[in-house]
């Protein structure tokens, strides 16, 4: 079964989210290499410019990602090398520019995600960013609709859950935070049902909030 | 909540007529044998044996069609081949029937395609008759009170165990090993394919059934998964709920799929499925039963504190450390005994041999008598830090210590103390050497209502699954 697929890009994605009451760090689209330079001032430094292209998937694999850009020169030297990397990397992909972000404070990285299950519908997945979930599969599942319970329940299942309590002096991730988001995120895809996945990666876990700092939306 | 199921399914759980397509007076189809199972049973309405031969099964007539069948048909069990199926269903429909059961196999399960094809028109042509259907490609219903047995089974008493099963096999298992455990079931449903009445509908009549109590479910998959799981919610606020999901690996999958025709979720959401429903997941038919039995002995009931007694007769030490084990890691406590206990205990038992602490080991009271032993159990189950006692009971080593008088005396010391106070005692019987002494032991046992399972990982985990329901439950 082929079913007709549209990748938002991030300023969309996190656009959508927005407006659902999802804290995200705001992304604005830059055309330009001025109007990303100007984008930054108004934001403050120091910001991060990503690819914003439905076709890049892996933007940082790509060279497509520059974190920590603290001036305009900066910031106007990284829009060139970030275009001539998509150019090597993705000769045909759609680029609709780069995206400026201010660059969030470190916190506890976490994955907040929803794909569609054959038998259960849209199912909300958990678990810590990074390489924990990638070689662990350190995640947990919840079907929509997602209640505050099962949402700490959620959390609390994960066996990297200690982390997120505060580790060895690290600061601890405000977990209320976390299940408000995913309650969210739970009634945001069950009031649009033509979002057919989502990825929240990463999401900024902070003492006392969390906000989403890379998203995206596929639509079916 | 679900009470309009109870007057939708009473055509199926207490027809006021059977009738049983595709039976012959001297052949051995299925058909025959559900017409001599129904008999034999004892089905208290008119069973009409349905077929081209003619001729009589015992002293029925069988009926050359639906047509000529005297009285009115509520349930009809269905046992031809699968091409004559649609044709039938027409039949049922002007016959008035209020629920078809199909026995018939070879649909969605076999060709997903034309197989789906096929369900949907039975579907179809069910709802124009406004008739219910069950199946295909299952044996049906099993309801001790209105004398309903499986194909070729037995019933057992009636009790206050649903279940509801995909698998015909596994269904039919499960009436068995209740049979021999003492579960005695309200109700039992095995629903195939599913096409019509699902998962669901079976599971919402039990939450509404007054004599069920609580409810066991075999599943494989689902066609409408948001439906199962609002539904398993709901059940499992009101009763206890135990699923056991078969097709957990990507080979139980595939044959999951050619069995029921279920698609394939990862066992990672049927398990957050099943969990965040309030249902208890459990992972074989044995944990199944032994849930089931545990929660209709004991209700819904609470207390994580075991006491652990080993060494009965002897051979207690190794036995008390995997029984310590076996209980911690189905996630019970095992807390020391309070001082007073242990005191008391080591007068009695001595402290040379023994371990009081907790796992206890009784195995000194050999050389002391079976008064010492009684007084050494009972100071355990009476210790106010315990909620719940497990006794190891090794019948291969009882006999020749105190020889099947003493045996028996044991077992009645333990129901004399079941009955005069509230804390639960499960006894554990390992299989053995001496069954036919064991298997009696077991009987006795369960008759008188204590559980019995044939090894501490099984006792734990069935004690630790009543906790999870009832824990959750405290605090929904």
């Amino acid at each position: 079964m082929i079913k007709s697929q549209k990748a938002l890009t991030e300023v969309e994605s996190k656009a959508l989210l927005r407006r659902a009451g999802i804290p995200v760090v705001e992304a604005k689209l830059a055309r330009s290499k001025k109007e990303a330079v100007s984008t930054s001032k108004e934001m403050g430094f120091p910001v991060v410019l990503k690819i914003n292209s439905p076709d890049v998937i892996h933007k940082s694999d790509a060279g497509g990602v520059k974190l920590g850009l603290a001036n305009g020169t900066q910031v106007g030297k990284a829009y060139s090398d970030i275009m001539s990397s998509i150019k090597k990397a993705y000769p045909d992909a759609r680029v609709e520019g780069i995206s400026v972000q201010r660059m969030a404070a470190p916190g506890v990285e976490v994955i907040v995600g929803m794909s569609k299950d054959p038998q259960f519908g849209p199912v909300i997945m958990f678990g810590l960013g990074g390489i924990l979930v990638e070689v662990l599969k350190d995640v947990s599942f919840r079907i929509v609709p997602v209640s505050e319970r099962d949402a700490g329940e959620m959390i609390r299942e994960i066996k990297g859950y200690p982390i997120l309590e505060g580790y060895r002096g690290q600061k601890p991730a405000s977990i209320p935070a976390l299940e408000k988001l995913i309650v969210k995120v739970s009634e945001f895809v069950e009031k649009n049902n033509q979002i057919g996945e989502l990825d929240l990666n990463p999401v900024f876990a902070y003492p006392d909030t969390a906000v989403v700092v890379d998203a995206r939306i596929i639509l079916e | 909540m679900f009470e309009e199921k109870l007057k939708e399914l009473e055509p199926v759980f207490y027809p006021g007529s059977i009738a049983v397509v595709g039976a012959s007076a001297n052949s051995r189809k299925a058909g025959t044998a559900w017409v001599w199972t129904l008999m034999s049973a004892g089905f208290p309405g008119p069973i009409y044996p349905v077929g081209f031969s003619g001729g009589r099964i015992g002293d029925l007539e069988v009926y050359p069609s639906l047509k000529h069948v005297p009285g009115d048909i509520d349930y009809v069990i269905v046992a031809i081949p699968r091409q004559s199926v649609l044709e039938f269903l027409d039949d049922c429909v002007t016959r008035q029937v209020k629920a078809v059961q199909f026995f018939t196999a070879g649909f969605s399960e076999m060709d997903a395609h034309r197989g789906r094809d096929v369900e949907e028109k039975m579907v179809e042509k069910a709802r124009q008759g406004n008739m219910r259907i069950v199946g295909p490609n299952c044996i049906g219903v099993y309801c001790p009170e209105r004398r309903i047995p499986f194909i070729m089974g037995t019933l057992g008493d009636s009790g206050s165990v649903g279940f509801v099963s995909q698998s015909g096999g596994i269904a039919g298992k499960l009436a068995t090993v209740g049979l021999a455990r003492h579960i005695n079931f309200s109700k039992g449903v095995s629903f195939g394919n599913g096409i019509d009445l699902d998962a669901s509908d079976f599971l919402q009549y039990l939450a509404a059934d007054p004599k069920t109590r609580v409810i066991g479910a075999y599943l494989e998959g689902t066609r409408d998964g948001a439906r199962l799981f609002r539904t398993m919610k709901e059940v499992a606020r009101v009763k206890p709920l135990v699923v056991w999901k078969g097709g957990r690996t990507e080979a139980g999958a595939q044959a999951a799929a050619s069995h029921t025709g279920s698609l394939a979720s990862s066992a990672a959401i049927w398990s957050a499925a099943l969990g965040q429903a309030g249902a208890i997941e459990v992972y074989n038919l044995e944990e199944l039963a032994d849930t089931l039995l545990l929660f209709q002995q004991l209700g819904q009931w609470q207390g994580v504190r075991a006491a652990i007694i080993g060494g009965l007769a002897d051979g207690g030490g190794g036995m008390s450390v995997s029984a310590g084990d076996a209980c911690m890691d189905s996630g019970l406590e095992v807390p020391p005994l309070s001082i007073d206990t242990r005191k008391e205990l080591g007068a009695l038992l001595g402290e040379v041999g023994s371990i009081l602490h907790n796992p206890v080991d009784v195995s000194q009271a050999q050389f002391r008598g079976l008064e010492t032993l009684f007084r050494s159990i009972e100071l355990v189950a009476n210790d106010t830090a315990i909620d719940v006692v497990l006794i190891q009971e090794d019948v291969d080593i009882v006999l020749p210590i105190y020889s099947q008088k003493g045996l028996e005396d044991i077992n009645d010391f333990f129901i004399g103390l079941r009955n005069r106070q509230s804390k639960p005692i499960v006894v554990v019987l390992p299989p053995g050497s001496a069954e036919p002494e064991r298997l009696q032991a077991e009987q006795r046992l369960l008759k008188a209502s204590i559980p019995v399972f044939c090894s501490m990982d099984r006792a734990a985990r069935a004690v630790s699954n009543l906790n999870r329901y009832s824990h959750r439950q405290r605090f929904t």
